[in-house]
């Protein structure tokens, strides 16, 4: 199994990455819902829910559910006007 | 009687508030608010499932509606109103249908095809590839190769090193790892930000600056 240097910066960078305390997506899961509308009302993620909001940054699969749900969510306002 | 009662005073209503929807959706389940939320449902799901979705749309997304239905009926006493209901509802059925779409992609993949080629074992043992195959690489990166090495074999525990090299140095997608593992999402990511937390600990505790790392790489 090779090791090579840009999987090494991966796993260096991903190390890097982690601090002490991080929520898992079922944690995340739990917030989610509240997260997307205060970001829909404008509020910035990162100010609202920090520890959600890095959990997003290092989770694809919460991320893409996270995306798919604000899609959703705007299409359901904008077909109520 | 009561349920009779209670159709009654929901006839026609638009259940604009949470106690609206919560009174209709909580057991005897009013059919009319079930009916409301599922075409909210479906007109959600529909364009931000579609990139994922390549025949019969339509028909998948009813489904996920449907099963995300019963969820939120199960779950009703859970949802605290820390947001509209319809936005809690909406989250359940986005998940619902991407796990959904996640699973039918794997389905079709053994555990074997997933295993490396050369056997489990090379999962538990991971080995540097020799210069010879890089020869341009520097003595200095050979040590820092090394050292990663060394940190990933000494403290990490076998599950995290099958989760580290499924991952990161397979590449192997999160769903496949956690058909791989026999686990689940949750407990995947949490046993990965311990091994990420040991790595950072100890290459700190070494003195090495993970930053001059990726510099000089
Ligand atoms: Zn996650």
């Amino acid at each position: 199994m090779e090791l090579t240097t840009d999987i090494l910066k991966n796993l260096i960078k991903s190390a890097q990455m982690a601090i002490e305390h991080e929520i898992g997506c079922d944690e995340c899961f739990d917030e989610l819902h509240e997260l997307a509308e205060m970001e829909l009302a404008g509020k910035s993620p990162a100010e609202a829910m920090p520890l959600v909001k890095d959990h997003l940054d290092k989770c694809g699969s919460c991320r893409e559910e996270y995306k798919a749900l604000l899609e959703a969510l705007q299409n359901i306002e904008n077909g109520q006007k | 009687m009561i349920n009779w009662f209670k159709r009654r005073r929901n006839k026609n209503t638009s259940y604009d508030t949470n106690e609206e929807w919560v009174e209709a959706l909580s057991p005897p389940v009013d059919e009319q608010a079930v009916d409301v939320l599922r075409k909210k449902l479906i007109q959600g799901l529909k364009p931000a499932l579609h990139k994922y979705v390549d025949r019969e749309l339509d028909q998948f997304v009813e489904d996920v509606a449907q099963d995300a239905l019963l969820k939120v009926l199960d779950n009703i006493d859970s949802f605290r109103g820390e947001s509209k209901l319809t936005t809690w509802a909406m989250k359940i059925a986005v998940r619902e249908g991407l796990t959904e779409l996640r699973l039918k992609r794997y389905d079709d993949i053994s555990i074997e095809d997933l295993k490396p080629e050369d056997g489990s074992r090379e999962v538990f043992s991971l080995t540097v590839a020799s210069d010879e195959t890089s020869p341009d690489r520097s003595l200095h990166e050979s040590q820092l190769i090394d050292k990663v090495m060394q940190i990933i074999n000494e403290e990490l525990t076998d599950k995290q090193k099958k989760a580290i090299n499924a991952l990161m140095i397979q590449g192997l997608p999160i769903p496949a790892v956690v058909k791989l593992m026999d686990t689940n999402r949750n407990a995947l990511y949490k046993l990965v930000h311990d091994a990420r937390l040991k790595i950072k600990n100890k290459l700190e505790l070494e003195g090495i600056d993970p930053d001059k790392m990726l510099d000089k790489l």
